[in-house]
């Protein structure tokens, strides 16, 4: 526990020394994440979970921290990420000149990952509540860096109405979980389980909707493409990669101290997850804006890994604890394989819309001769989300189809889970025709416009924290077995299951590894020995039809690339057509926005007019209301 | 008895560009030609291997990486199919994820560089390919669903090499029904016909050719290849499906698969003399009938 102090106070010293120097902040924050990582990594490892309480009589009964199993996975992907995002953040924003804004907006950074490394580490409720509280304030206050648009302010106000509504439900549930436990810490809590009503249905309906906002599930994700396009680059990294996996988070330690889950719980997530799945990859497809497009893919790879904790918590619910192990070794895996793979697609893409001058994919093109090393640290991350070997993304989507499978090998009502697996297929082809859009309209062919032809490569501030979650990236894809066995002890915390499921997949994800590392290795010596050939190569225009004039608006756009695609899946696309002689537009809507949170919206503005006559703005009339109230508690207390 | 992996899949690797062949010359035949010879694609390869390469000014170093990642994904695939009847030369749970996998990576990798030369033809293949691919792929992944639940077994070999012998006789109508379905995903994944044809020259209504337009030499002969390799890879996997060959002699199981490809190659040029390409918006509706038929398969399998 001590290093893990040391780890936050060195990270939080980072972000003050921010003021005075950008080298310093990044030392300070690197060094504070790296030793962050090793009780992380020493408790996954196999050690022995710490734990301390805070001293003395404190309000709300002990106050515990402690990193088990799956505190320290996620450890792993806060620590991981924020040095990534800390280190890329400096040279982003400064541009060669710090700026006391920029360096407000690093002191805030090292808040954020503070806060976040202690929301996965309370192990009680009154400090899980204020880590995410202020895990909330300081995203907000990170979010409106821009806060001249007014796009940004909206975005941030939006984001600081469902932060707080998913803290209120918190409250509720913890309100609720605590009444029949001694105290708030986890463990009490725990052990209270058993005596909740109705097998805390109440209490896991709540983690649901307050996680789930978070998290952005599907049809609560409303706030996430804004809130995520709005923020600086290296923000939203830290936003997609991190701060929405709490939610993850608090969904697995409820499951944890709860000890499983009714039925419909994990049928409801499963649901969720493919709803998620395939609607955020849908609507991410129709997309012009590159990061509210990575933004909707967080959406679907949160479906993805409530695939996984459906699964898991289906295998606890119906006593399979194969699938149950497969399920949450899934989902922690992708966990933290979204973290590294979005984090790296939101640092590329800061990268290159800093270079480019704009964020609107049909005025790009052309940027992989100009910036070579970000198009491989782009095409890297495209790859793992699309879940491709030989990268990470393949890793974590193969643990949770076999999870989805082997549900459905078995009797009962588990084996239906197996038709979940159709909508994970659905999902990798359309991440993979919306990848296939972004890196090709983006990166290959003529630039669009001239400040995409103007286009240089990033500094090396810049590329060296892609290229290590590149690495990162490489690693858990070529050597799975690695991380797979880490995410199965994180698993078994869920459910005692012998060692024999666990290597058998261990040994499943060694083979799976040499068939990656078997492809990059072929790839490598068949284009080698291609280069040498004595081969005649001759460079001519690619053929135009015809004219002689090749011009870069007579390339294929990224609405016409998704065109066929939206209209196949139409009125699910929720995408608006404008279409004459010579043009053709699409833009897209949000079927949630606009059935679901834009109705609901109006209909509290005309509730709240209703009320408008109690407010006068007269001193004695809210006095008279402060004693009508204080008498109706007193009678009521009574 | 052991199985012989990696003479199966030597033997396939030789055999694979005999198959688009073989559906040509049915093609041909049926409709009244004589038509070109069955081993016309060996000889294509071997003329596109000898020539230079030109290469658009506007591409990059994804266009040359292309081919080859095609070919290797293709043999890599082929790896974890058990060709033989019996066992695969890699086989693990989950392989065929793995195989799903390493297709759609080839897939990525060709229409990225279809996108890299900057041509609206090539665009336009690309986006019909992934289009069509996404209504491919849970058709394909229904199939695994219902061989996964019929055989018990979550690797290839497990499903395709013994355990599905023992199924037939109570799974018989499930099985017919992922056959048809899978065949239905071959013509789509191999860009044949009601998919696309192969025969047109027109490239506005060309899928996988348009892709391929700015290919020459032996990059194209690469490509031609996998493209070759993967309609065997799905035969293969239809052929497993069928005839189940796990208690045969290795000689006699791999004489058998070749027949079954060959047959299946025909079979395809059959589909491609009776039935025209469907409308570019009608072949989404021909893949969802392919996943409804997979769909009542599993169904079946699953009560």
């Amino acid at each position: 526990m001590t290093l893990f102090f040391v780890a936050l106070a060195l990270v939080l010293a980072g972000g003050l020394a921010a003021r005075y120097s950008g080298a310093l902040f990044r030392l300070l924050v690197g060094a504070g994440c790296a030793v962050g990582l090793v009780p992380a990594v020493a408790v996954l490892a196999g050690g022995a979970p710490r734990r301390m309480s805070v001293p003395g009589h404190v309000p709300g009964g002990p106050w515990v921290i402690g990193i088990d199993p799956l505190s320290a996975w996620f450890l792993l992907v806060v620590f991981g990420v924020g040095a990534a995002t800390a280190l890329y953040g400096v040279s982003y924003l400064d541009r060669g000149r710090p700026s006391a804004r920029a360096s407000l907006e690093h002191l805030l950074l090292s808040f954020l990952l503070v806060s976040l490394a202690l929301v996965v580490t309370a192990a009680a409720a009154v400090p899980f509540l204020m880590a995410w509280e202020l895990m909330a304030i300081w995203a907000y206050l990170l979010l409106v860096y821009e806060s001249e648009s007014l796009a940004v302010r909206r975005a941030g106000l939006l984001y600081l109405i469902v932060t707080h509504t998913a803290t209120l439900a918190l409250f509720a549930l913890f309100a609720l979980w605590g009444m029949p436990a001694s105290d708030l810490s986890f463990g009490a809590l725990a052990a209270a389980g058993p005596a909740l009503p109705n097998g805390g249905a109440a209490v896991l309906a709540l983690a649901l909707f307050a996680f789930g906002l978070k998290a952005g599930v599907v049809p609560l994700h409303f706030w996430l493409p804004d809130a995520h396009a709005a923020a600086p680059s290296h923000v939203s990294a830290v936003f997609s990669g991190v701060m929405i996996k709490t939610g993850i988070y608090g969904l697995l330690r409820v499951l944890l101290l709860l000890g499983g889950a009714p039925a419909w719980w994990g049928w409801t997530v499963l649901c969720l997850g493919v709803v998620s799945g395939v609607l955020g990859v849908l609507w991410a497809l129709a997309q012009h804006d590159l990061k509210r497009l990575l933004a909707y893919h967080s959406v679907e790879n949160i479906g993805i890994i409530l695939l996984g904790i459906g699964a898991g918590a289906l295998g606890l619910t119906y006593h399979h604890p194969v699938v149950a192990l497969l399920g949450f070794a899934g989902a922690a895996l992708h966990t933290l394989n979204h973290a590294l793979f979005k984090s790296l697609l939101f640092l590329a893409a800061g990268a290159l819309i800093q270079a480019a001058g704009s964020r609107d994919i049909e005025h790009l093109g052309g940027l992989a001769r100009r910036m070579p090393l970000t198009w491989i640290a782009f095409l890297s991350g495209s790859i793992a989300i699309v879940g491709l070997p030989p990268l990470n993304g393949f890793v974590s989507e193969w643990v949770t189809f076999q999870a989805l499978l082997a549900g459905g090998l078995l009797g009962g009502p588990i084996r239906l889970e197996a038709l979940a697996v159709v909508g994970l297929a659905l999902v990798g082809a359309l991440a993979l025709a919306c990848f296939a859009k972004v890196c090709g309209i983006v990166f290959l062919g003529q630039p669009r416009s001239p400040d995409a032809w103007a286009a240089a490569e990033a500094g090396g501030g810049m590329l060296a924290p892609l290229f290590l979650l590149v690495l990162a990236c490489g690693f858990i894809g070529l050597a799975p077995a690695v991380a797979v066995g880490s995410a199965v002890r994180v698993a078994s915390s869920f459910t005692p299951v012998g060692g024999e499921a666990a290597r058998h997949l261990a040994a499943a994800a060694r083979l799976a590894g040499w068939v990656s590392a078997g492809a990059v290795l072929l790839v490598a010596l068949v284009a080698l020995g291609r280069s040498r050939s004595s081969l005649r190569r001759r460079r001519q225009p690619t053929w135009r039809c015809g004219y002689a004039y090749a011009e870069p608006r007579m390339q294929y756009s990224a609405s016409s690339f998704a065109a066929p695609l939206i209209a196949a899946y139409q009125p699910m696309s929720g995408v608006q057509v404008e279409r004459t002689l010579t043009s053709f537009r699409s833009h897209p809507t949000d079927l949630v926005v606009s059935g679901g949170v834009r109705p609901l919206w109006r209909g509290l503005r005309w509730v709240v007019e209703r009320l408008r006559p109690i407010q006068h703005g007269r001193l004695g009339l809210y006095l008279s209301y402060v004693v009508v109230t204080v008498i109706l508690l007193l009678l009521m207390a009574r | 008895m052991s199985g012989m992996p990696l003479g199966s899949l030597v033997l396939v690797l030789l055999l694979a560009p005999l198959l688009p062949g073989v559906a040509t010359r049915t093609r041909a035949l049926l409709t009244g030609r004589r038509g070109a010879p069955v081993r016309q694609l060996y000889s294509d390869l071997a003329k596109l291997w000898r020539k230079g390469v030109v290469y658009s000014t506007s591409t990059t170093w994804i266009f040359r990486l292309a081919p080859v990642v095609v070919l290797v994904t293709a043999i890599l695939a082929a790896c974890l199919l058990p060709l033989d009847g019996r066992e695969a030369v890699v086989s693990f749970s989950g392989d065929l994820i793995a195989f799903a996998a390493l297709l759609a990576l080839g897939r990525f990798f060709l229409v990225l560089a279809g996108l890299d030369t900057g041509s609206s033809f090539e665009g336009m293949g690309a986006s019909r390919e992934v289009t069509f691919a996404s209504f491919a792929e849970p058709a394909l992944f229904l199939c695994f669903i219902a061989l996964v639940r019929a055989s018990g077994s979550l690797s290839l070999t497990g499903m395709l090499g013994g355990p599905l012998a023992d199924a037939w006789p109570s799974a018989a109508p499930s099985l017919l029904m992922v056959a048809a379905a899978l065949f239905a995903v071959l013509l789509a994944e191999n860009s044949r016909v009601p998919v696309d044809d192969p025969a047109t020259h027109l490239e506005l209504t060309m899928i996988h050719e348009v892709i391929v337009l700015d290919h020459s030499g032996p990059d194209l002969a690469l490509i031609l290849y996998g493209g070759a390799l993967k309609l065997a890879l799905f035969g293969a996997l239809l052929v497993g499906v069928l005839i189940p060959r796990a208690n045969l002699a290795p000689a006699a199981s791999l004489a058998l698969l070749a027949l079954g490809l060959v047959v299946v190659a025909a079979l395809v040029g059959v589909v491609e003399s009776v039935m025209a390409r469907l409308r570019l918006d009608r072949v989404p509706q021909f893949l969802v009938a392919a996943s409804a038929l997979a769909f009542f398969a599993v169904v079946l399998l699953l009560w």
